[in-house]
């Protein structure tokens, strides 16, 4: 008899595009997870987030990063953030690298298979983005380090700008193709 | 229609959920006399006023936060959005 072995795939099978200077990237080794703290229980997880990953947390719209570079916090609604990470299915559940050091101080969800996470940037990102993002992308009103929730064609979409020309764009598996088809066309459909 | 959220700034009115009059959230005490009557008039009984008017929006394609939004029912312009908690606590709620 064989031994079958289940081997976790990319939502879009690591799609990459590079069209009209504007690169779209599958990120495929995100891990993510959700951190909500009881109510008044902000300072406590503050205090435990700073002690175990050197940052501070962020306020809603705001991005913290671990003082090991390699962990974001985006500050999603009152009292709810998302960590994300780099994380592959060999290291095991994503939770634990949370969980366990926050402890009784945050409520912890992983997240990682229910988001396709894209790495839009290039020139042009902007460009492609203003069509479909009703969010106001001007890096004067939207800088490094902001995130928002809001949709595009109808998705839900988080944006997060991770640089001058470069955004992560997470929205829901269940909707991903849709969701890559309205950036892809939207690349596409650039005239500048 | 933009809704100026107290957090997020202007966002599009697309990515709420009304729901409706802000006396909503003054839910009334289920163990009073007068009970029966008082849920009568909270759930049935509405102002349907032409001009300034509190109601309730869901951001749901945001932060998922409820506000009270005071909107010109005939201008639809908004003067004043606050998050429902806030305003609940204000109103001695337990929210």
């Amino acid at each position: 008899m064989s031994n079958f072995t289940f081997v976790s795939q990319p939502v879009l099978g690591g799609f990459k595009q590079e069209c009209k200077g504007v690169s779209i990237i599958e990120q495929t080794k995100l891990g993510i997870v959700s951190v909500a703290c009881p109510n008044d229980g902000d300072a406590a997880l503050a205090a435990s987030i700073q002690k175990a990953f050197g940052c501070s947390l962020p306020k809603v719209s705001g991005v913290e990063v671990s003082d090991s570079g390699t962990m974001r916090w985006l500050g999603l609604q009152p009292q709810q953030w998302f960590v994300l990470f780099e994380h592959s299915a060999e290291q095991g559940a994503p939770l634990a690298t949370i969980k366990d050091e926050l402890g009784d101080t945050a409520y912890c969800t992983d997240q990682s298979d229910s988001w396709v996470s894209l790495a839009v940037s290039g020139p042009l990102a902007i460009t492609a983005l203003e069509r479909i993002c009703p969010i106001d992308l001007h890096l004067s009103v939207f800088p490094v380090g902001t995130v928002a929730r809001t949709t595009m064609e109808h998705l839900g979409v988080i944006i997060t700008r991770t640089g001058d020309e470069e955004f992560l764009m997470m929205s829901a598996t269940s909707s991903a193709d849709s969701f890559l088809h309205a950036i892809t066309l939207s690349v596409k459909n650039i005239t500048a | 229609m933009i809704i100026n959220h107290p957090l997020l700034g202007p966002r599009d009115a697309a990515e709420f959920v009304y729901l409706g009059d802000a006396s909503l959230i003054n839910r009334p005490d289920a163990s009073s006399d007068d009970a029966a009557q008082a849920f009568y008039e909270y759930l049935y009984l509405r102002d349907n006023p032409a001009g300034e008017h509190k109601e309730l929006w869901y951001h749901e394609q945001g932060d998922r936060s409820w506000l009270v939004v005071t909107r010109n029912t005939l201008t639809h312009e908004i003067s004043k959005v606050e998050i429902a908690r806030d305003v609940a606590r204000a109103a001695g709620g337990s929210a």
